[in-house]
């Protein structure tokens, strides 16, 4: 009896934690998903090196242009810019993870590309002044 | 408490502070704040299998001083200790109603509560809730590496010789 006590508890309990767990899981990646999608207007932030180059709202473009970013080491990307999204479409740099990544139009994952140091970012619009600003200290 | 048994926590809290250190020279997993393996936990995790939660909260306490005495600025203390408070009270937690079993389950429920307080830390120190959009990210993320933590404890625990007794 006592026995048997002592192996069940631990395995209902291990289910129990294995469950909340799982739930917190869902329920970010609930969150992530609704995040992306109830986006309306977005607002691309190409930085280079940490520093801003260009803010492009998304929503005012009509037709697709692409832009050069030349990077510190002789690096260089292509960008795209289309009307509600953004992409690399073509970078000298030796993996091409950026271009791999395609065009996005979430504000979830930002594209980056490591070698040249570049990330795209995208923001909602209203709030991008508070969402871009970045933290004083990062401290953990 | 036992001279022998002082040696040995000071000595842990050392090993959790090397870890610390060996951690943040380390170039970061991914560009969000706040996410890290947090590779000193393996030491609280370990202790709290082999020993009382008395004996691990102390070593976890000395080691965040520590931390943030020797790398810190002044408010990492602070989230520090939110981070450490919330995981150790989830881990005790946890720890007891799994009797001590399956420290993979106990370090993601460490690693979950870790960033959790810590962005609640975050939340009340930057009074900006916009804090909160790294939620999503945070908390899958102190799951994942919780885990990884807790192996690594597991592991340890099978490997590593037995100190002294508590």
């Amino acid at each position: 009896m006592y026995k048997q006590n002592i192996t069940k508890t631990p395995k209902a309990a291990a289910l129990a934690i294995c469950a909340f767990l799982a739930l917190v899981t869902a329920a970010c990646l609930l969150c992530l998903w609704h995040t992306g999608r109830s986006s309306g207007q977005l607002t691309a932030e190409v930085y280079l090196d940490g520093e801003l180059l260009w803010r492009i709202p998304l929503d005012q473009v009509e037709t697709p242009y692409t832009l050069e970013v030349p990077g510190p080491q002789g690096c260089c990307n292509r960008i795209e810019v289309r009307p509600g999204s953004i992409g690399v479409v073509w970078a000298d740099c030796p993996d091409k993870l950026c271009v791999k990544q395609g065009f996005i139009d979430r504000p979830v994952l930002p594209i980056a590309c490591l070698p040249n140091r570049l990330v795209i970012r995208l923001c909602p619009a209203k709030d991008s002044s508070a969402s871009h600003a970045a933290p004083d200290a990062v401290t953990y | 408490m036992e001279t022998k048994k002082l040696t040995f926590l000071a000595l842990c809290a050392t090993l959790s502070l090397a870890l610390y250190a060996a951690e943040s020279a380390l170039p970061p997993l991914a560009p969000i704040p706040g996410f890290k393996l947090g590779l000193s936990n393996i030491v609280t995790l370990l202790l709290l299998r082999r020993y009382r939660p008395r004996d691990a909260a102390l070593v976890l306490a000395v080691r965040i001083l520590l931390s943030a005495l020797l790398f810190g600025q002044p408010l990492s203390l602070l989230y520090s200790l939110a981070g450490g408070l919330a995981s150790f009270a989830a881990m005790c937690l946890s720890g007891s109603i799994l009797q001590k079993k399956l420290p993979l389950l106990i370090g993601a429920m460490g690693g979950l509560a870790h960033n959790g307080g810590q962005l609640l830390t975050a939340l009340a120190v930057t009074a900006t809730p916009g804090v909160l959009a790294y939620l999503p990210f945070l908390l899958p993320a102190g799951i994942l590496t919780g885990m990884f933590t807790g192996l690594c404890a597991w592991l340890a625990d099978r490997y590593l010789p037995r100190g002294p007794s508590s």
